[in-house]
């Protein structure tokens, strides 16, 4: 278990607040400051909103802070209500009895009532169905009226042989994008998932129609999800989200004695390591010592940790609201994009790919108009 | 003023939200000094709700094409303005950043002017005239609120100020110029994506108001024609409530709060359709309007 004289770094001390809210009566006006512009980067800003409401204590938030909360909350609440709102209608279309449909992250923590499904900001949605039953979940929605982006013949291509989901989709009436999966990483992946373990393993939701994966397997995903992105840069929020899996799930001493041997099973040792040293370096997180040593010893060894950890540091601490990135941070970024796409696509692929998009570069503008929401 | 620039940054409060802007572009002291005249500029200390860095864009480009970018809380959101123009890219990033993220307000968009503790808004779709006669009515007697904001305390029942300068575009420049001779211009900023702009700054009387709030008081929908005779025509409460809602730039997010907020404005506040192309004859049926308004708020004030 975690020593009681475990401290946070410093510049994240102020994240203590998502489990002891208490913690805020101490802030300077000034922390507030920081924290409500940190936290909104990092999308934590309406976490820590519902954290003090639920203590009751955002009434005693000095008002300059508190209009802050009360407004991201809004958002928030707005915003997983669409979520769900698509998910009921998403269910409609797919619901035939013939094969499971899984809810995944976000989603599938609004699903279980989680902890850490309070004060998301879902813009998308991600699902999974069985690769044999893609074409006929595919062809549902889009009888729905959720549509493909428009999207060059190489971008198919990625898709369709490389990727592990299909092209995010868009409805009309809906407000969140959905991205339907039929696995949890690309199947031309370093690492293989056996998606068909996962499938064996799926538990009910609070929604008779959904399906969410074992709660090791939600672990496992989560970490995959983090260390296995192209942008590790301010995703504290998906070690907020860990560490709320584990101090959820490791009520049950079960979860522990699965973990290590399942990520060992589906090949996903490294990521489950880096998240269980992160959270533990970071938030304290309780993790019984004899499991600690199995994770890091399926891990990566140690001169692999020799480079790997020390650029991780860099890329996950959130830099400071006024201050630039340091250059090391962009650095260590880039490299861990090349690992990315290192991972994910045997060379043969990667070097077309990074020569298309280096070519489609620059088509990409930044947000467009200001102006009233679409009614 | 732009040592502060430069330095810890310069603390702009304009009612209802506090800015904090920090920039190395060498054009935007002047052109803020302008635009927001008699807004008393403090150093960098005291809390601010939105915070941008205007900066000079690095990088080669600088050289043939320089361009300024905005950054806030680290993240930079849009595409970057040429740099003669910073004004537009604060004043642009400010009321987007508004827009996303004051949530604690229902933020109608429309222009708002107060008279008598009474909030006169004027909502309306770009282009159709509202900042033209949102700057009009500030030159005579009404106090600005805001230009592009109605924004609502539901809490509270009131409206607040976001006394930002009024953006005025293409020919009502010339208009509100040639209106109101004594008013405050900024510098005109050709080819912007919205053609030519220039910013207005507000009134001593408005900046020194600006936090006080006003009562929900009456709807103008005005939409201006070229040479029509100006019409004032009783609006329909279910005209009205689209006006407010479906034209909003949060009313979604807020809820049920936000219906509820939007149904009692249609209840408290009377509503016009005002069709005009010439200002004074367009100020002069708001004026003999008001005092109409007047008397049913104080009917149901006693």
């Amino acid at each position: 278990m975690t020593d009681t004289s475990w401290q946070p770094p410093r510049p994240l001390a102020w994240l203590q607040a998502l489990r002891q809210p208490e913690l805020v009566m101490e802030w300077s006006l000034e922390e507030w400051e920081r924290v409500v512009r940190l936290s909104r980067r990092l999308r934590l800003l309406a976490r820590l909103a519902e954290c003090l409401e639920a203590d009751n204590l955002i009434e005693r938030v000095p008002e300059q802070a508190r209009r802050h909360l009360l407004a991201e909350q809004r958002l928030s609440r707005w915003r997983t209500g669409t979520l769900v709102w698509a998910l009921e209608r998403v269910a409609t279309v797919l619901r035939n009895g013939a094969y499971p449909i899984v809810l995944l992250k976000g989603a599938a923590y609004v699903g279980q009532d989680l902890t850490i499904a309070a004060g998301r900001l879902p813009s998308d949605v991600d699902i999974l169905v069985p690769k044999a039953h893609l074409e006929d979940a595919l062809a549902r929605l889009k009888q729905d009226g959720w549509h493909e982006p428009d999207m060059d013949e190489h971008d198919r291509r990625y898709y369709d042989e490389w990727s592990h989901e299909v092209p995010p989709m868009t409805h009309r009436l809906h407000r969140v994008e959905l991205d339907l999966h039929h696995n949890i990483l690309p199947p031309v992946a370093a690492k293989r998932v056996d998606v068909a373990m996962l499938l064996q393993q799926l538990q009910p939701s609070k929604w008779d129609s959904w399906k969410v994966l074992a709660p090791v397997d939600q672990v496992l995903h989560s970490a995959t999800h983090l260390f296995h992105d192209s942008e590790a840069r301010d995703r504290i929020r998906d070690l907020v989200d860990l560490d709320g899996l584990f101090r959820h799930f490791g009520t049950d001493p079960d979860f522990w004695a699965r973990l290590p041997e399942r990520a060992r099973a589906l090949g996903l040792g490294e990521p489950l390591a880096l998240a269980a040293h992160y959270t533990q370096q970071w938030f304290g997180t309780p993790i019984p010592d004899h499991v600690a040593d199995r994770i890091s010893s399926g891990g990566p060894g140690p001169w692999r940790r020799a480079w790997l950890l020390p650029m991780l540091d860099r890329i996950l601490m959130p830099t400071e609201p006024d201050a630039n990135p340091p250059l090391s941070q962009g650095v260590a970024a880039t490299i861990f994009l090349i690992r990315y796409h290192w991972g994910r696509m045997p060379l043969r692929l990667l070097v077309p790919h990074l020569w298309h998009k280096l070519r489609a570069g620059g088509k990409n503008a930044s947000i467009d108009a200001a102006g009233p929401e679409k009614a | 003023m732009a040592h502060a620039l430069a330095g810890g940054g310069l603390l702009i409060d304009v009612g209802a939200v506090a800015l904090r802007v920090q920039s190395d572009a060498p054009a935007l002291a002047a052109q803020l000094q302008a635009a927001y005249a008699n807004v008393p500029f403090a150093a960098s200390e005291g809390w601010a709700d939105i915070h941008v860095q205007i900066n000079r864009a690095t990088g080669l480009r600088r050289l043939f094409r320089p361009q300024v970018t905005l950054t806030c809380d680290g993240q930079q959101p849009f595409a970057p303005f040429h740099a003669d123009s910073p004004l537009p890219l604060f004043e642009w990033g400010c009321n987007w950043m508004i827009g996303q993220r004051l949530n604690d307000l229902l933020l109608l968009h429309a222009g708002a002017v107060e008279r008598d503790g009474l909030a006169l808004l004027l909502p309306a779709v770009p282009g159709s005239g509202k900042s033209t006669l949102t700057a009009a009515l500030s030159t005579r007697g009404w106090r600005l609120l805001s230009d592009e904001f109605g924004a609502y305390d539901p809490g509270r029942g009131v409206f607040r100020a976001i006394l930002k300068p009024v953006a005025l575009k293409n020919e009502s420049i010339e208009v509100i110029g040639r209106f109101a001779p004594n008013a405050t211009f900024g510098p005109e900023f050709p080819k912007t994506r919205k053609g030519t702009v220039a910013h207005m700054a507000a009134e001593p009387d408005a900046v020194a108001r600006r936090h006080e709030t006003a009562r929900p008081g009456a709807v103008v929908l005005p939409k201006w024609q070229a040479g029509s005779p100006t019409r004032w025509e009783p609006l329909a409460e279910d005209s009205l409530f689209a006006a407010l809602a479906f034209n909003a730039f949060n009313y979604s997010v807020l809820g049920a709060v936000g219906f509820r907020a939007v149904v009692h404005l249609v209840r408290q506040c009377p509503a016009w359709q005002l069709v005009y192309s010439d200002l004074d004859d367009a100020l002069a049926a708001i004026d003999a309007a008001w005092s109409e308004v007047r008397e049913r708020h104080e009917v149901e004030a006693a």
